[in-house]
């Protein structure tokens, strides 16, 4: 690009100018330890710092001489910029400034950089210094635009410095202040435009001036400093400033802002003056001042200044001081009021209408329509954990309980309520009466106090025991019935050891020993209804199937906990035994054959003998009917 | 002022039972309702009267409802309830209302609602803690709101024709559940 360019070109330029300088001129100036300038693959910064160096030098050499000329009263300053220029020259580097005329743009250039960079950094006063180097080395060659700009930013940070806290703001000194005071004093007098020291104190050769931060005096040792020479006295004596740090402070402030425009250093160099004198006379005089609330303290200052600046022999009393002050307040309130409001205090103030993100500045209040979720921090969680450790000390767990169903049984469910069958004795009224009655009785019985019963029971008991002891008519109570296990022994081995008369009956009545039937009566068979012979059947199939059902049960429970006793009787081996036998031949199956049947009744026995004796004669019959037969035949044979 | 008559017409069949039971009901009207009764002959109606005495007068309500009851056919001590408590009330329907049965069928639903013996009757006058009285085709109820309730259902059950054990199980039942809440 463009820029590239040119910035290479000058890179070249300002190396040439550098050697050049220091080949030719280098006798005169101290210091500036490199010989040539280096800019191959260096960086910006890099250069800059070089130059530095050699500025350093330069400039030092350059102070020492303007102070000397500026203590030589045969010199005068005139106008401003004939006389920077006729200062400037005083310096022995005449030929840098022939180059530089003659590299008029590029000046120029570096000029704007610079400014550019002093915009940004103020605080680095050594590139402001350097600025200012070059700006009286160019004071005849101005450029307008590059003035009016110059101006306009000077404008800007004068404006943005009143009534504003800046990063200078001390308990000791405030810039707003200064600068108002400044202001004030050259609108008043204009008079002295002298030669005006740049830098007001050149106290020494090794004295450092440009930084804000050095409080030191230089003029006693290291060993003799204490807490007087780097601070102010600790009360509010704003008045009483002592230092000449002040001055400095003031002086490079100063400098910083207003370097660029010429009019305005002049002024400023008045002003740094004006400081100087009123410092010292300062110095003299001690003055009490009242400590009045809010900012009085700036305004004592200023005032104190403005006095000094104005007429120190008009001294005003304390109550005009206060009026004074009074009216001023009134007077700023005033303008407060008429000038538009902050945004703050506008209603319904929209994004656009306030600075970016002013909003997080701002503590803002609103209501909250739901509950905030709580903040979770170290201590919360110590807290819960503190519970949660109790909680399983004491073993209070909050455990579900599981529910359980009640189960009512039928027979329960039907005892609640007995159907009565018959007219109910009681009339409506007296059922209602009595609800009535029981309805009002449970609160009463309620009351009743279970230690208070306990008590009476133990009285009680305790007293029948003492009666019995001391009472010679004594009557014991009716005993209270209650359950007792008794075992069916002859009498006379259970009761007393000399029992008043022996007894042979037993201690349980017939009906314990057997239980009676439900009718009441024993019957025998031919008594027997048939519903009374079904129920019996009934009960023994009942009887028997329990039985079995319980068999079973038993052995099931044997198989499993005990497998080789289980399986001897059972069913399974049985079957099994069976098989076995009947393979091997030692055993036969009875088959079920047709016959047996009919033997089940004697009928069919008698029936069956009956035939089979017929078929027995039939045979025999037969038999003899044969031998007949044969016999006949032979008797033929021998009639022949 | 004038005094307020109400009038309680008798049938013919409760002549007998009112001369009978007249001292116990003329009783509580006069002395704890303060009020005047008396049989008109002539007209047969029970005519009952506020006078100077009387203090409540809803009593007179009460009192005409109570004659009311008996003359229907309750007893006197059950019908004296409706003059002891206030949320006893009377409720009368017929057999008919419910289903329309004719000759037999009627005959056999009262005989169903009756019981033998009046067992049924008897149970569910029990278990419902109302009373209840069966004249030929007409039923009624005498008890509190929710009792007639559940006696009018059980009724309208063995009407309707489900056997006495069923309506048993229910009002049983409902009754424990009423109790229960209670």
């Amino acid at each position: 690009s463009v820029q590239d360019g040119l910035a290479a070109d000058f890179r070249a330029l300002t190396k040439t100018l550098y050697d050049l300088n220091k080949a030719l001129g280098s006798n005169i100036v101290r210091g500036g330890p490199l010989k040539e300038l280096v800019i191959e693959n260096f960086d910006e910064e890099q250069i800059w710092q070089q130059l530095e160096l050699q500025n350093n030098a330069v400039l030092d050499f350059f102070k020492k001489s303007i102070a000397r000329d500026a203590e030589d009263e045969d010199l005068c300053l005139f106008s401003d910029q004939e006389e920077d220029g006729s200062d400037a020259e005083t310096s022995s580097d005449k030929e840098l400034e022939d180059n530089i005329m003659e590299a008029e743009t590029e000046q120029k250039n570096v000029y704007t950089k610079e400014k550019t960079k002093a915009k940004e950094k103020q605080s680095k006063l050594r590139e402001s210094i350097m600025q200012k180097y070059s700006d009286e080395d160019s004071d005849i060659d101005f450029d307008i635009e590059a003035l009016e700009q110059q101006t306009k930013t000077a404008k800007e940070t004068t404006l943005k410095k009143m009534g504003r806290k800046s990063i200078v703001d001390d308990k000791f000194f405030k810039l707003a202040e200064m600068e108002a005071f400044l202001e004030h004093a050259e609108k008043e007098n204009r008079e002295e435009e002298e030669d005006i020291n740049y830098f007001e104190d050149i106290l020494s050769d090794d004295e450092e001036e440009e930084s804000e931060e050095a409080k030191v005096k230089p003029i006693k040792s290291s060993r003799d400093l204490t807490y007087k020479d780097f601070f102010d006295p600790v009360d509010d004596n704003d008045d009483l400033v002592a230092n000449d740090v002040e001055d400095d402070q003031e002086e490079e402030a100063d400098s910083a802002i207003e370097e660029e425009n010429e009019e305005s250093m002049s002024e400023v160099e008045d002003m740094n003056e004006m400081v100087m004198e009123n410092m010292r006379s300062k110095e003299a005089s001690k003055k009490v001042t009242f400590s009045l609330p809010d900012d009085s303290e700036t305004e004592d200052v200023t005032d104190m200044q403005l006095e000094k600046g104005i007429d120190p022999s008009e001294i005003k009393s304390s109550f005009e001081k206060r009026q004074e002050k009074m009216s001023k307040k009134i007077k700023s309130l005033e303008e407060e009021l008429l000038e538009e409001k902050p945004w703050q205090l506008k209603g319904e103030v929209t994004g656009q209408k306030r600075p970016e993100n002013s909003l997080l500045e701002e503590t803002v209040l609103f209501d909250h329509a739901v509950r905030m979720a709580p903040v979770i921090t170290e201590e919360t969680t110590f807290q819960l954990e503190d519970i949660i450790k109790q909680r399983i000390l004491d073993e209070a767990w909050d455990d579900v309980v599981p529910k359980e169903k009640p189960k009512e049984e039928a027979f329960e469910y039907k005892k609640r309520i007995t159907l009565d069958h018959e007219k109910s004795k009681l009339s409506l009224a007296e059922i209602y009466e009595q609800e009535y009655m029981k309805l009002h009785q449970q609160k009463t019985e309620e009351e009743e106090n279970p230690e208070h019963k306990e008590i009476q029971e133990m009285m009680d008991s305790l007293f029948l025991k003492l009666d019995a002891l001391c009472n010679f008519h004594f009557t014991p109570k009716p005993p209270v019935p209650e359950v007792k296990i008794v075992s069916n022994l002859p009498a006379i081995s259970m009761e007393e050891v000399a029992p008043v008369a022996v007894s042979d009956a037993a201690l349980l009545a017939p009906e314990e020993i057997k239980e009676k039937n439900k009718a009441g009566d024993v019957k025998t068979d031919a008594e027997k209804t048939p519903t009374d012979k079904k129920r019996e059947r009934r009960k023994k199939k009942l009887r028997k199937r329990m039985k079995l059902r319980e068999k079973e049960k038993r052995q099931k429970l044997l198989e499993k906990m005990k497998p080789e006793q289980g399986t001897k009787l059972s069913k399974k081996a049985a079957a099994a035994k069976l098989k076995k036998l009947t393979k091997e031949g030692k055993a036969s199956l009875l088959k079920d054959e047709g016959k047996d049947k009919v033997l089940k009744s004697s009928q069919a026995f008698f029936s069956q003998l009956q035939d089979q004796v017929k078929m027995q004669i039939k045979d025999a019959n037969k038999l003899k009917k044969k031998q007949k037969k044969q016999k006949a035949l032979s008797v033929h044979k021998l009639k022949l | 002022g004038k005094g307020e008559i109400r009038k309680v017409p008798v049938p013919a069949n409760r002549y007998t039972p009112l001369k009978e039971n007249w001292m116990k009901i003329f009783t509580p009207i006069v002395e704890h309702l303060q009020l005047q009764i008396r049989f008109n002959l002539k007209t047969r109606n029970v005519e009952i009267k506020t006078c100077q005495e009387t203090k409540d007068l809803g009593a007179l309500t009460k009192a005409a409802d109570f004659v009311k009851a008996f003359i229907l056919g309750f007893q006197v001590e059950d019908a004296l309830a409706l003059i002891r408590l206030d949320d006893l009330f009377l409720e009368s329907f017929e057999v008919t209302d419910v289903k329309p049965l004719k000759g037999d069928h009627l005959s056999r639903a009262i005989g169903r609602i009756a019981g033998k013996g009046g067992k049924t009757k008897f149970t569910i006058e029990n278990v419902t803690r109302t009373r209840i009285v069966l004249a030929d085709a007409k039923i009624h109820i005498l008890g509190s709101f929710q009792n007639i309730k559940m006696a009018r259902t059980a009724i309208c059950n063995l009407i309707l024709g489900s056997p006495p054990s069923k309506v048993y199980g229910n009002i049983r039942a409902v009754a424990s559940r009423a109790a229960e809440r209670f």
